[in-house]
Formats: C-alpha cells, structure tokens, sequence
C-alpha cells in the first residue's frame, strides 16, 4: 500500500489484522461447510429412495433388495425399483440405540471412575503407566476390537453370560430368554462400550487433571476427604469437560461400523426381543449392503442406503443436542444435587 | 462502617452446632498456647526445610510470621494443619503441638484436624456452587441439615466475614460472580462455617487491591478476639499493622520471636533488623 510510507503505524495493523478475520472465519467456516455439503449431497443422492419408500422407510422393519437378477420392476412416482424391494429402517434403527444405550450405560461410569482414579486416587507413577495404555486403547482400530469380539467375548456370552444372566436376572424385561450364539445385543453393546472407555476416560482425565490445585487444597484445608473433594469439587468443575467426553464416546459408538458388523449377528425383518438378540447397526448395514446394493440395475438399493445414512448423521446430530439439552436442564441451578437434601 | 457489623456475631450461632460450650462473648478467652512447635524440623525428600523451629503460638491473637521468599514461612504454617502430607517425601522430626495433642501423632486424623484449624490461601478459591452453599457447605458435611439453621450459620458467618450487606439479597447467585476482594471474604465466612477454632491465613490479600486489604485486615483485628488467627505476609507493614507476635524466619531457621512492637523496633537479631529495614528480601 502506498500511503503506508504516510501512516505506516495503524494502517498496517489494520490490514494484517482484516486478513487474519478474513482467514480465520474462512476457517471456522469450513467446519459446518463440509457438514452442510455432505449432508445436501447425500440428500439428493437419496431422493429417489425417498420418493420410491415415503413414509414406509421409517415405519417398516423389513429390509430387501428385491430380485437383483432382473424380472419387473415396481415403479412408483415413476421411480423404478426391482421386484420384491422393502427398504425399512425400524430394525437398524432399534439395534443402533440399543446398542449405543447398552454401550454407554456400561462405558460412563468405568470411564469417568478410571478418570477418578488416576487423577485423584492413584500414585504418580502408576498413574502415568496407566495412562499411556489407555491412550493405546484409545488408538486400536476397530477392526481388532471386532475380532476380540468375535473370537472371545461372543463365544462366552454364547456359553456363560448370557445362560448366566438369563438365569439369574431373566424376571427382569429383556434380560431372559436364549442366549443361542453370543452374536448380537449384548455382545455389541460391550464391545463398543470397550472401544468407547479409552475416550471417555483419556477425555475426562484431562479435564480433572486442569481443575485448579488451589481449589482442592482449599477442599483439604475445609476437612474435607478426598472422596468429597471428587464429588464435589473436582467432578462439578470438570462437569462440561465430562460431558463432552461422554458425547464423544456416544458419537463414536453410534457411528461404528466393522466392530459391530463383526459381532451383531446381523439381524435383517426382525427387531430384538431379548438381550441376546440378533441385531443390525445403520452403519454395519451400509458397510454390508453396499456390494450387493451396488448390483441393483435401478440404483435403488444404493439411494436407499444413502437414505439410511442420512437419517444416520441426523439421529447423531439429534442425539448430541438432546445430550447438551438435558445437562442445561440439570445445570439450571448451580446448587448441588445432594445438598439439595435439606429437612425443614 | 464495618464496625456496626460486630453486634450481631457469633452470639447468635446454636449451640448445637458448634462443639464449644456457651461463653460470654464479652470476655475473651485468657491467651493461653494454641500451637507449641518444639524442635520441629520438616524435609521434603532431602530438601531441609524447617530446622529446629521452636515456638508457642498464643490464642485469642493475630501472630504473623515473615520472611524472605523461600524462607519456609508457608511451610511451617501449613505444618500446623498438615496440609504437607501430600508433598512427595515429607518428613517431620520433633513435635507440633495443637492444644496438647501431637498434630503428627498416630492418633491425629488430618481431616479432623482441619476442621479445627482452617484455612485461607493466596488466591480466593470460591466452590463451584452458589454463595449460599459456599458457607453452608462444611455446616452440611458436619450433618447439619435444618433449614432454618443453616440460614442462622451462613448469616451469622457472612456478617463475620463483613460480606452480608454485600451478598444477602445474591445468596443463590454463583459464587464466582464475585469480586477478588468479595470472593476471599467469602471463603474467610466459609472457614468460620465450620466454627474452627484456628484459621491460618497464607497471603491472604497478595491477590488483592489495597481497599479490599485494609478490609481483610480489620476483620482479621475484630476475628482475633475469638479465633486464634495465624498469618503469614510478605508485607511487613500488614504485620506491624494486625499482629501482635511476628516470627520471623530465614532459610528454614526462626532467626526471632517476639511482640510485634519489638520485632520491627528493637529486634533483637541483627539480620531481623534487616530484613525490617528493607536491606534484603
């Protein structure tokens, strides 16, 4: 610029700082950009789907593709598809949320008390070792997570948990019946609970290691022990930390795909009756669909899966607000729960 | 105008809650020894960090203790409550001790302990919940439950602390909403909750503007006739100003002991006279 020579002082500043905001907000821009664009895109790759299934896709559980080898097609809308094609979602929806729920309800609180654990309870240099195998844990791919599952935990929830359990806690809705092979339900919702602890603990641990020292030596210097410093200091500051840990992990183990592929038993027409029940994930049944998918002449069987990955990314996106809504619901008051307890 | 504060204090407080039995509160309790530290040495693995400190700290007064950086003058008023026990290789020799019983004896809990002596640190550190439940909390952990009681203690302790005028109609509002000064009052009012019979002070007012230390002073002055207060200062004027002993310390040794008054007159030590005059620290 030529006038800088004149005033270089606050000019200068002025411009480097204008394309650092311009920079910077195409940046955080980007972000929801690439959302938007894949959901837009998937979207119209998944009309047809929509036009073709209306509002059978979310109310059916049956699920196929049809006669792939040629013979009629069934059109509607003037939208062709192949003889004997159902596409509804019901049964990979079901089997997603149960097993996400199964996952979460068995992954908070080991991971949040291994968290506990290593900041507040443990040596220093135990900790440390402890911590480097979950950031491990964290890194393992799904796949060998999918393989434990199959070669060692279904196999045992096949012969002995499931038996077990059925046995002993089978008054209990959903928790009787046959256990049959170990795939499905159960076996899923532990594996992804195991994938899904490293997070929620690596995530959390970090959160309760920033809670300020001075706060917890105050606790000490009130008397306090340190199980009423955790509960009531350390674990409400860290709290949105926490959270977010736990909506990481839920994230994660609604979207797996191989791990859950590999020990759901893969379950099409029918929803789950028990704990042991043969399931389907949307995501595991993208993943397995898709080749035979590809070989429907129409295209139909691709945009119905495209449809099946849209509701995906919205339920997900669904979830995770629906999280956050519910923590701001609980955190309206900044008094604690417990002591909330009060006699008159 | 903190003054007129003082009328309504601790006399309105259950019995019930607290464990001392009722006194006139007119009367000041006689000076007797709170603290006698005999021969107390303190290692933090091989650093030597306390040596041979011996000493009686009297009831019912503000004692201060000075010194430079470094000189262990934190480290021996977090003795007193055992707020060390976490430091890695901590070690003690000789003896503290709190009304006759020996802090670091086999039979002392430390969280007992520290609900009997309290303390305030640096940095106010307000709870993560309302001003409300920032006093009422120790109240709660002792079991007491009532309503109607637990407003009398946070009441009676916030007016203690001067900060009830300020917060009385934002009881329910967090507590970090707070000024520096506001926020230290408050954990001064939180230590009184549990009715301590000690409150050690570490820097109490290092964090804060000098308006907001002339208040914290004068409670300290007003509080000192029912509590013991110890204070440790980098300030030498804040100790003339509110103790009425000074110990003074250098590298882990306790050079002198005395009134106040003749620690910054008449020391009798030469490098406490010094340290008073400014020539080092």
């Amino acid at each position: 610029m030529s006038e800088t020579t004149v005033s270089a002082r606050p000019r200068r500043g002025r411009v480097s700082s204008r394309a650092w905001g311009v920079a910077s907000g195409l940046a955080a821009a980007a972000t929801p950009l690439i959302l938007l664009t894949i959901l837009v895109v998937l979207a119209i790759f998944a009309w047809r789907s929509v036009v073709w299934n209306g509002l059978g896709f979310f109310t059916s559980t049956k699920w196929n593709l049809g006669n792939l080898y040629g013979g009629s097609l069934v059109v509607r809308h003037g939208i062709a598809a192949p003889q004997g094609a159902e596409y509804g979602m019901l049964v990979f929806v079901t089997g997603t949320l149960l097993s996400s729920a199964i996952a979460i309800v068995l992954a908070v609180p080991v991971g949040i008390g291994v968290a506990v654990a290593l900041t507040s309870f443990s040596p220093r240099g135990l900790a440390t070792v402890v911590s480097f195998f979950v950031e491990l844990l964290a890194g393992v791919p799904s796949v060998v997570f999918g393989l434990w599952g199959f070669t060692v935990l279904v196999p045992w929830i096949g012969a002995t948990v499931g038996p077990g359990m059925s046995k002993v806690l089978g008054f209990i809705p959903f928790f009787g019946g046959q256990a049959q092979t170990g795939l499905g339900l159960l076996a899923s919702g532990i594996v992804l609970a195991v994938m899904i602890v490293p997070i929620i603990t690596a995530v959390s641990r970090d959160a309760l290691a920033k809670v300020p020292r001075e706060l917890l030596e105050q606790g000490r210097a009130l008397g306090l022990t340190e199980w009423e410093i955790v509960r009531d200091l350390s674990l409400p500051v860290a709290r949105p930390a926490v959270i977010g840990a736990v909506i990481l992990g839920l994230g994660r183990a609604l979207g797996e795909t191989m791990a859950v592929l590999m020990v759901s038993g893969s379950a099409v027409n029918s929803l789950p009756h028990n704990l042991y029940s043969p399931i389907s994930t949307m995501a595991s049944t993208i993943a397995a669909q898709l080749d035979s998918a590809m070989t429907d002449a129409t295209g139909m069987a691709v945009h119905a899966l495209a449809e099946l990955a849209v509701v995906l990314f919205l339920i997900t996106v669904l979830v995770n607000l629906l999280v956050k809504r519910i923590v701001r619901t609980l955190e309206q008051s900044p008094v604690l729960l417990w002591a909330e307890r009060e006699t008159e | 105008m903190i003054r007129e504060e003082d009328a309504t204090g601790r006399e309105h407080r259950d019995p019930g809650i607290v464990s001392l039995p009722e006194e006139p509160v007119d009367e000041p309790r006689a000076n007797r020894a709170m603290f006698v530290l005999d021969g107390f040495d303190l290692y933090f693995g091989r650093a030597h960090i306390l040596k041979g400190i011996t000493l009686e700290i009297p009831s019912n007064q503000v004692t201060a203790i000075i010194g430079p950086s470094g000189c262990g003058k934190s480290s021996l008023l977090r003795s007193l409550n055992r707020m060390n026990d976490r430091v890695p290789g901590m070690r003690v020799e000789g003896k503290v001790l709190f009304e006759g019983d020996d802090v670091y004896g086999q039979s002392v809990d430390p969280v007992t302990l520290r609900r009997r002596v309290g303390m305030v640190f640096q940095r106010p550190t307000p709870f993560p919940m309302s001003i409300f439940d920032n006093v009422a909390y120790g109240p709660r952990l002792h079991g007491l439950a009532k309503r109607s009681e637990l407003d009398r203690v946070v009441e009676s302790s916030l007016r203690d602390a001067g900060l009830w005028d300020v917060v009385k109609d934002t009881l329910r509002k967090p507590a970090t909403a707070l000024s520096g000064g506001e926020q230290q009052r408050l954990c001064i009012a939180r230590t009184l909750a549990v009715d301590p019979e000690v409150i050690l002070l570490d820097e109490p007012t290092s964090a804060l503007d000098p308006s907001a230390t002339t208040r914290i002073e004068e409670l300290l002055q007003r509080l000192a006739e029912r509590y013991t207060i110890v204070i440790v200062t980098h300030n030498m004027q804040q100790a003339a100003r509110v103790s009425e002993d000074t110990a003074f310390l250098l590298s882990g040794e306790l050079v002198e002991f005395g009134p106040t008054d003749k620690i910054f007159r008449a020391p009798d030590d030469r490098r406490t006279e010094d340290y008073v005059t400014g020539r080092f620290g």
